[in-house]
């Protein structure tokens, strides 16, 4: 049985409309008009116990506002939700204890108080027992690192520092479900790794459902294996991260170094796009021409010294979908 | 020619951006009455039925509590003092800094625009009709209403000055809570807004007139019910414009200090 | 939840809050001294108002600065209890409100107990000082009787600015806002009562009364104690200030929570 179940959810909001000018602004002291807005049309996904989903999609798509619906915070308009078997807005308190939630912008801590005293309100909160608390602190100490900040007020710790107290505050609780909402906006490289390790980490470990929203498509590629993309409130693809690069990512980069010559070697079927010295970079489409049947072709003419060949990666793929719509993927993947 | 055209614009923007925050309007007209219903009961209470006292006719002391009620309005309808400390406190005066032009008048002249905006589609209105309805007494020389539309823009500018170089005290002290009470106690009882300076105790009067308060509300007033008259009324808008004159250079002298800080320090 | 643990809970969250206050000692103090400045300066107001007429509306300068104090330290307890409410707004723009919705706990309680703002104790110091003076200078004929109904007509004001500040926070569920409303309806209205309601007209009186029992805040209480007369209301009157301070409260509960549910229908 899926662990999250989402039927053909929507989401209406109303909007009030803004004048222009200086007449319809006296007018809209007395009078304002509003238009329908449907942030969340018609959406529907299952998913499994112990996935990792990624879930994205251009500001504005929707995202957040799924996710409030999943967590309780928001009412449907139409359509079923179904958390761990409760209807998040009808039971919000009894989901509440099923699922942990971050978001990366927003801290859920005590801003004034030192790290631990938000764990201790939380155990309260949450009603944590003494031993599961005990034994959870022990573990997100050791794994996070919480200990070289637990006693420094929330409002002085990096971001990165505060991102793992975050994490370890919505799992202390033992919750089969976590939201995170940008887990990673705004750290470095090494801190971005230390928490993609950890997700995945408590993923495995705990069995751990995790929905990830997120613009870091590194996140994605590290830790997902599906992902679901929504624009206009729609769902415009459900699937194997591995599929959507095999139906977007048919272009790929030959890199080349030349010995001495400066020519550009003639090509067909590839499009040299960049070039740097002796080093040119060829743009080709799978379906069309292998890489080495370039590679044949240009070493008719010249001695190549080394070569790559690059994948396109997920962000690039993600944001030509964007920019060309869904229309060419087959009908087995949309939906 | 240049810099009046963008002054200028400072205070069409901010009539325009009035309009957007409708509801502002409407609540600061609300809480404007129940201040007028507040004192104008307080009033007639303490008159109890008399037609005058110490001089003064039951009719014309309304009349003064309205018209400073009138003018509290205007002067609350510009950026509010918690809004220039924000501004402080967050940087964004600090970047005005690198702007062309001046912070102060750039503020003043935005609050041009907003308490235009008020004044034509609020108070005006409902002014207009408690005078056709309540027994007030109205200026009959025009020269009168000349002199009392000048004196109530003096007083603006003399409260503008003060409460902005104020505002701009958040660039030294981190916490104005304190000062802040006793700014906006002397403002609203030295000021002469509530109570006129004429049933103060005569050591308060003696040093109500010392201080640039009275000029914001109390001379207007007075101007306008005929307490002050003849030449007093010259006079009095004299000692006004020397206060107007005074509150600036003090204004001008805080905000040399604080961008000075800002430059020195970064903020 | 069961009660007692909310109880326990409550105390642990406020304990946190006044941590947190103590944090930011200097502005602690600062706001102490506003808070007393500002009264006095009301107090001096009234006195200067008295000067020269000496009462007003039959009520003599000690008389309203007794009235005055029985405002001011309900509403000390309330700033300490509810004054954030009226910062709701800020909470659901900001998205900071969703906290307290992905917790399993009453959001109502979580948010009260999100602060605990002690600064206010400053209120208790002058309005017990002003009850010590005023108690000097007229003759008020306290009795073990009498003392009682002070306080309970305290708790009642307490339930009545709360519930009205719990009332102006639940605005922000319908237009996100409510800091506004505090300051052009509460604050202007709260002002009104530091002088004997007998000065207004009669439906400002009547409202205050049963509308919005501002009244029964100081004004009853005050007269029952002082034995002032107020005209279009039974002397009694007063006696009814905890039990309508206990039903404006519920009242206001009720519609918080039903401002809430709408959130949670139309987002922000």
């Amino acid at each position: 049985m899926p662990i999250i179940e989402v039927e053909n959810l929507r989401k209406d909001f109303m909007i009030a409309k803004r004048e222009t000018g200086m007449m319809g602004a006296l007018r809209s002291l007395v009078k304002r008009e509003y238009t329908k807005k449907e942030a969340v049309k018609d959406i529907s996904f299952s998913i499994e116990k112990g996935e990792i989903i990624g879930y994205i999609g251009p500001n504005g798509a929707g995202k957040s506002t799924t996710i409030k619906m999943l967590t309780g915070i928001l009412v449907p308009s139409d359509g079923k939700v179904l958390v761990n078997g409760i209807v998040p807005y009808e039971n919000r308190q009894k989901n509440a204890k099923n699922i942990g939630v971050v978001f990366g912008q927003r801290t859920q801590l005590w801003w004034d108080l030192p790290t631990i005293e938000s764990f201790e309100l939380l155990k309260e909160i949450y009603q944590v027992s003494n031993e599961r608390y005990k034994k959870n602190m022990d573990t997100f100490t050791e794994v996070l690192g919480l200990n070289e900040f637990l006693n420094t007020p929330v409002r002085q710790l990096s971001l990165g520092q505060r991102m793992r107290a975050d994490i370890a505050a919505s799992l202390l609780h033992d919750p089969p479900i976590l939201f995170l909402d940008e887990p990673t906006i705004g750290l470095d490289v090494v801190a971005k790794e230390k928490m993609r390790t950890f997700i995945k980490e408590i993923n495995q470990d705990r069995q751990i459902t995790v929905i990830l929203t997120t613009h870091d498509m590194e996140d994605i590629e590290k830790l997902c294996e599906r992902m679901v993309l929504i624009d206009h409130g729609t769902k415009m693809y459900d699937g194997e991260i591995a599929l959507v690069k095999e139906r977007f990512g048919k272009t790929r980069t030959l890199i080349v170094d030349l010995e001495e010559s400066k020519q550009r070697p003639p090509l067909t079927g590839g499009e040299i796009f960049k070039e740097e010295g002796s080093r040119f970079w060829i743009k080709f489409n799978r379906d069309e021409v292998s890489a080495s049947d370039l590679i044949a072709q240009i070493t008719k003419t010249h001695n190549i010294k080394d070569l790559t060949v690059e994948e396109p990666e997920i962000e690039s793929i993600i944001s030509k979908i964007y920019q060309e719509g869904f229309q060419d993927l087959p009908d087995t993947v949309k939906v | 020619m240049h810099q009046y055209r963008m002054y200028w614009a400072f205070t069409r923007k901010a009539f325009l951006r009035s309009a957007v925050y409708r509801f502002d309007v409407w609540s600061r007209l609300g809480s404007n009455l129940i201040f007028l219903l507040m004192w104008g009961s307080i009033w007639t209470a303490l008159y109890a039925g008399r037609e005058e006292a110490g001089g003064v006719s039951f009719e014309a002391m309304l009349t003064y509590i309205v018209v400073s009620q009138f003018l509290s309005g205007i002067n609350g309808a510009g950026t509010p003092l918690w809004e220039i400390q924000e501004k402080v406190r967050t940087g964004d005066i600090a970047i005005e800094l690198m702007r062309p032009f001046n912070v102060p008048l750039r503020y003043l002249f935005a609050d041009f625009g907003s308490v235009a905006f008020y004044i034509i589609t609020a108070l005006l209105p409902l002014y207009i009709v408690l005078f056709i309805f309540m027994d007030l007494t109205v200026p009959a020389s025009w020269l009168t209403w000349v002199y009392f539309i000048a004196a109530a823009f003096n007083g603006f500018l003399i409260r503008y000055c003060i409460e902005m170089a104020f505002g701009l005290l958040s660039f030294f002290l981190v916490e104005t809570g304190g000062i802040e009470d006793i700014f906006y106690f002397a403002m609203s009882l030295l000021s002469g807004s509530v109570i006129p300076l004429w049933f103060f105790p005569d050591w308060l009067e003696k040093i109500a007139v010392y201080l640039p308060f009275q000029g914001i509300y109390y001379i207007p007033n007075a101007i306008f019910i005929g307490e002050i008259f003849g030449g007093e009324i010259l006079f009095s808008i004299g000692i006004q414009l020397f206060w107007v004159i005074a509150c600036f250079f003090l204004l001008r002298f805080v905000w040399n200090r604080a961008s000075h800080k800002v430059i020195v320090q970064g903020g | 939840m069961p009660i007692l643990k909310y109880v326990d809970l409550y105390f642990k969250l406020v304990s946190a809050g006044i941590r947190a206050q103590f944090q930011y000692r200097f502005a602690f103090f600062m706001r102490i001294i506003g808070l007393i400045t500002a009264y006095s300066g009301t107090a001096i107001t009234m006195w200067v108002m008295l000067y020269r007429f000496q009462e007003l509306g039959s009520w003599s300068f000690f008389e309203m600065l007794f009235l005055f104090a029985i405002a001011i330290l309900s509403w000390g307890f309330c700033i300490i209890l509810f004054f954030h409410f009226r910062s709701l707004d800020t909470y659901i723009i900001n998205g900071t409100f969703d906290r307290f919705l992905v917790r399993p706990i009453n959001p109502f309680f979580h948010f009260m107990a999100m602060r605990f703002d002690v600064a206010s104790f400053g209120q208790f110091i002058f309005s017990i000082l002003i009850f010590i003076w005023v108690s000097f200078e007229i003759n008020i004929g306290w009795t073990f009787g009498k003392v009682l109904f002070l306080f309970a007509s305290i708790i009642g004001g307490i339930l009545i600015q709360g519930g009205l500040l719990v009332l102006i926070s639940a605005l922000a569920f319908w237009t996100t806002k409510s800091e506004q409303f505090y300051w052009v309806a509460m604050y202007p209205a709260r002002n009104l009562t530091n002088y004997p309601l007998v000065i207004y007209p009669k439906i400002v009186q009547w409202f205050t009364a049963f509308v919005v029992p501002f009244g029964f805040v100081n004004y009853f209480p005050a007269a029952v104690i002082l034995e002032k007369e107020t005209p279009f209301f039974p002397a009694y009157i007063g006696y009814f200030s905890p039990l309508v301070g206990l039903v404006f409260f519920m009242i206001a509960y009720w519609i918080w929570m039903l401002g809430l549910s709408r959130y949670k229908s139309t987002g922000s």
